[in-house]
């Protein structure tokens, strides 16, 4: 039986590459929530929530999951409690069915001393994989399914052979010799049932295995004069994608993240145009010879996010200066990785310091991820401005750049999803862990920033953390380890 | 039965899965209590502690029983290995929204195996039996031979559901199961309207769900919820096998001496026409207004349907037409007569069941 294939097919992306699970600060009402969606890799399945909160005012959590637009988006199901932990009282647990794959959010009801607030995280709701049997399990099965066989066919010997005498009566050899007969054909009857039924199996599992999320792909190329051309293309997955209903993240329809491998000691973070339907283009910067990975963020009209990603080999490019909200950082070398290095001098001589304690960075741990900039002095700087909209922004990197994710200090939910929730259900956009999308871009901002993430797996990781002083965009480069 | 309706209804009301709902429960509960009752029959018997049935047991691997016994605990395994392969299929594909899977298909062949192993205690008993005792055990059989066709039916249910009953495909579906259960159950009872009986038990059960599963709140747990649902949503209305069953009953009282193949195509073709002829024109009433009320159920629809779904709608399900549904009738017709003619076999040799 297929039982006994044992295959786990790899986990895939979605928004962020590899990095499937959701974190999201903000304020519901009166209190600040940090939530931890962890979707389910099977639709229909089952989705993790996590919520802490940041105050003991908050009594209740309850949460719903939604899809964002469609008639199914009308009516909610009845909210589920989420559970406090019983050593946390401000740690709420939870978990939720999403039935079908697409745009979903999540929405999060607090209640407590200061009365009630609410808001919703966008989720996207994609089947990753299908899982292989384990080993003991399909063992198990096997066992049952031969006894039950053997059960079935000595059932019919036995009925032809003595369910009909009367009682006391011995059968008669030709009796006998019947039920054996009827036991050989209820044998081949069953094995043919069987291998019908793994064909069935099979071809539910293909079913099962076509509705599997398959990324948008893309491929890049340099045109002369230095341009990069990024084309998409879909491959052909539950009718999800479409080329052409890419929306604006922080004003821009494409976050590229251009990494200079395999050291990582060189990012550009940069803003493609549009060049026609699925068609990208992005007047390179100077760029020295060399292998590149990129990673393209974008949002649908719906809110579902997407990361496309693919590696480039390009000669030195000579480009033009870096303009509007394109961006440049350097660090060291991954060869020259340090885990334990918590302090970035920037290039304009001031310094980012990653707020870290000496506990271990274990996988799937939601926390904050809090860097300060100083000025050369060492003192708190005072002059950090928007980036984008953002206090900052941060990317975190595999090694082997297998993962990746994009991330701003309210999570790592791309703005331009909540947007699009909110626009698509008319719920205001919630605010941000301080209260404070709105009216950013002038605002004068805390020397602290935070990012809210979890690392998917074990493994060393690259932190690029940008934020803007004085006009200037500025890169620190951190090394993580992640123990398993 | 109840256990599977609840389910059901379960989840087009409710729809959360956690394997520990009271329906779930209940169903599997049906599976274990035939595994341990049939376990302990089987182990009393071949210890030779149940006077009554020494020399009237199978052999099974060294263990003596009524045959039923065997057949109903071999169900209730098959029941409890489905479980497992249940949970590990939601776990790997998802949770399917659908009843039939493969691992819902071994579970449904287990609830098959209980019920038939259960007509089968029942019929060695009964065919052995006389006077107020053989009286007791036909009632009883036939309460467990109506409930044997509303398994069949759960697994037919996609196909018979109203949206389906102008199409070709939900007459060859019921063509598939109802001659074969009527036609077998009413040789092996002997009964003059058994066939009516456990027609008429089979509608009485489906009423009592549709009368009394929306009289109790349930509220969807699982989106997208396309519809507010406030009490259990119960099943479509019984198809109308009591018109064919009273055919079938009032036909083997004329053809007593008749060819089995000759009653086969006779029983399987008034089974077919009588069936259409009621069922046909009864669904166009199912789908008007006039259904609409608690009688008939059909106002209660599942959270999950969307509002664009020919149930939502009232409206048939648009079948082919033409030759592609003479195909399809014709087709109907020959499985009615082979059922039938398979009915009067299996019904013969559960006349003939003494152990």
């Amino acid at each position: 039986m297929r039982a006994l294939l044992v295959l786990l097919v790899p986990v895939l992306a979605t928004a962020h590459i590899g990095s499937p699970d959701i974190f999201y600060e903000g304020k519901a009402g009166p209190y600040a929530l940090f939530v931890t969606i962890r979707p389910p890799a099977v639709i229909p399945g089952v989705a993790q929530i996590e919520v802490r909160s940041a105050s003991p005012a908050v009594k209740e959590v309850r949460i719903v999951p939604l899809p964002v637009a469609g008639a199914g988006a009308r009516f909610a199901p009845v909210p589920d409690v989420a559970r406090p932990a019983p050593d946390d009282p401000q740690f709420f647990t939870g978990s939720l069915w999403m039935m079908r794959p697409g745009s979903w959010r999540v929405r999060v009801e607090a209640g407590g001393t200061e009365g009630k607030g609410e808001f919703s995280v966008p989720v996207p709701a994609l089947a990753l994989r299908t899982l292989g049997m384990q080993r003991a399990l399909g063992a198990v099965l096997l066992v049952l399914m031969v006894a039950l066989v053997a059960g079935l066919v000595s059932i019919v010997g036995a009925g032809v052979r003595e369910a009909q005498l009367a009682p006391g009566e011995r059968p008669a050899p030709a009796r006998v010799r019947r039920s054996h007969g009827a036991e050989a054909l209820t044998l081949a009857l069953l094995v043919g049932t069987l291998w019908l039924g793994n064909r069935w199996w099979n071809a539910e599992a293909g079913q099962y295995g076509r509705n599997v999320y398959k990324p948008l792909e893309v491929s890049a190329s340099l045109e002369p004069g230095g341009r990069l051309r990024l084309t998409l293309r879909d491959p052909g997955s539950l009718g999800l994608h479409r080329l052409d209903d890419f929306v604006p993240d922080h004003g821009h329809l494409m976050h590229l993240y251009v990494l200079r491998m395999p050291e990582m000691e060189r990012v550009w973070h940069l803003h493609p145009v549009s060049g026609g339907e699925g068609t990208f283009l992005q007047q390179l910067p100077n760029l020295p010879a060399g292998r590149y990975r990129l990673y393209g963020d974008i949002v649908h009209a719906d809110g579902l996010p997407e990361t496309v990603t693919t590696g480039l080999e390009l000669p030195a490019v000579e480009g033009q200066p870096l303009a509007g909200d394109d961006s440049a950082g350097s660090g060291l070398p991954l060869s020259r990785f340090d885990p334990g290095r918590t302090t970035a001098v920037l290039e304009d001589g001031s310094r980012m310091v990653w707020l870290r304690d000496a506990a271990p960075l274990r996988p799937k741990g939601a926390m904050l991820f809090r860097f300060r900039v100083e000025d050369a002095h060492g003192h708190s700087a005072e002059d950090l401005e928007p980036y984008m909209g953002m206090a900052g922004h941060a990317a975190f990197v595999r090694a082997d750049g297998a993962v990746f994710a994009h991330v701003h200090p309210s999570g790592s939910v791309p703005m331009a999803s909540l947007e699009a929730v909110g626009r698509l259900t008319g719920e205001a956009p919630p605010a941000g862990p301080h209260g404070d999308h709105a009216g950013m871009h002038h605002a004068t901002l805390s020397a602290e920033v935070s990012f809210p993430y979890g690392f998917p797996g074990p493994g060393r990781y690259r932190i690029f953390v940008q934020v803007k002083r004085a006009g200037r965009v500025e890169t620190g480069v951190f090394d993580a380890q992640v123990e398993n | 039965m109840i256990g599977g309706h609840w389910d059901i209804s379960w989840h087009r009301s409710i729809g959360r899965d956690t394997f520990w709902t009271p329906a779930h429960i209940a169903i599997y509960l049906c599976g274990v209590l035939a595994g341990i009752s049939c376990g302990y029959l089987i182990l009393a018997s071949t210890a030779g502690r149940v006077p009554e049935l020494r020399g009237a047991t199978v052999r099974i691997w060294g263990f003596e029983g009524p045959l039923g016994a065997f057949i109903a605990a071999w169900g209730g395994i098959a029941m409890l290995t489905s479980a497992p392969f249940d949970d590990w299929w939601h776990n790997a594909y998802g949770l399917d929204v659908k009843i039939l899977s493969p691992p819902h298909v071994v579970l449904i062949t287990g609830i098959l195996a209980v019920e038939l192993g259960a007509l089968i205690l029942v019929l060695g008993r009964m065919n052995r039996a006389v006077g107020a005792e053989r009286t007791r055990l036909e009632r009883l059989f036939l309460y467990l031979a109506a409930m044997l066709l509303v398994v069949c039916m759960i697994l037919a249910i996609e196909y018979v559901s109203r949206t389906y009953l102008h199409t070709a495909r939900a007459y060859r579906v019921a063509a598939t199961f109802a001659p074969l259960v009527l036609t077998g159950v009413a040789r092996a009872s002997g009964r003059r309207w058994a066939a009516t009986t456990v027609a008429g038990l089979y509608t009485a059960f489906l009423l009592g769900f549709i009368w009394v599963l929306p009289l109790f709140p349930a509220e969807p747990k699982l989106g997208p919820v396309y519809r507010s649902v406030t009490h259990f949503v119960p099943p479509d209305f019984p198809l109308l096998f009591i018109a064919p069953a009273l055919a079938l009953d009032l036909l083997r009282r004329r053809a007593a001496g008749w060819k089995p193949w000759a009653y086969a195509t006779a029983g399987g073709t008034l089974f077919l026409g009588v069936f259409m002829a009621v069922e046909w024109p009864f669904a166009s009433l199912l789908m008007s207004t006039a259904a609409r009320n608690r009688f008939f159920g059909t106002p209660f629809l599942d959270y999950s349907l969307p509002p664009w779904s020919y149930t939502a709608r009232y409206l048939f399900y648009p079948a082919p037409g033409g030759a592609a549904f003479w195909e399809e009738m014709a087709l109907a017709l020959v499985l009615a007569v082979a059922g039938t003619r398979l009915g009067l076999a299996w019904g013969s040799w559960m006349r003939s069941i003494r152990r």
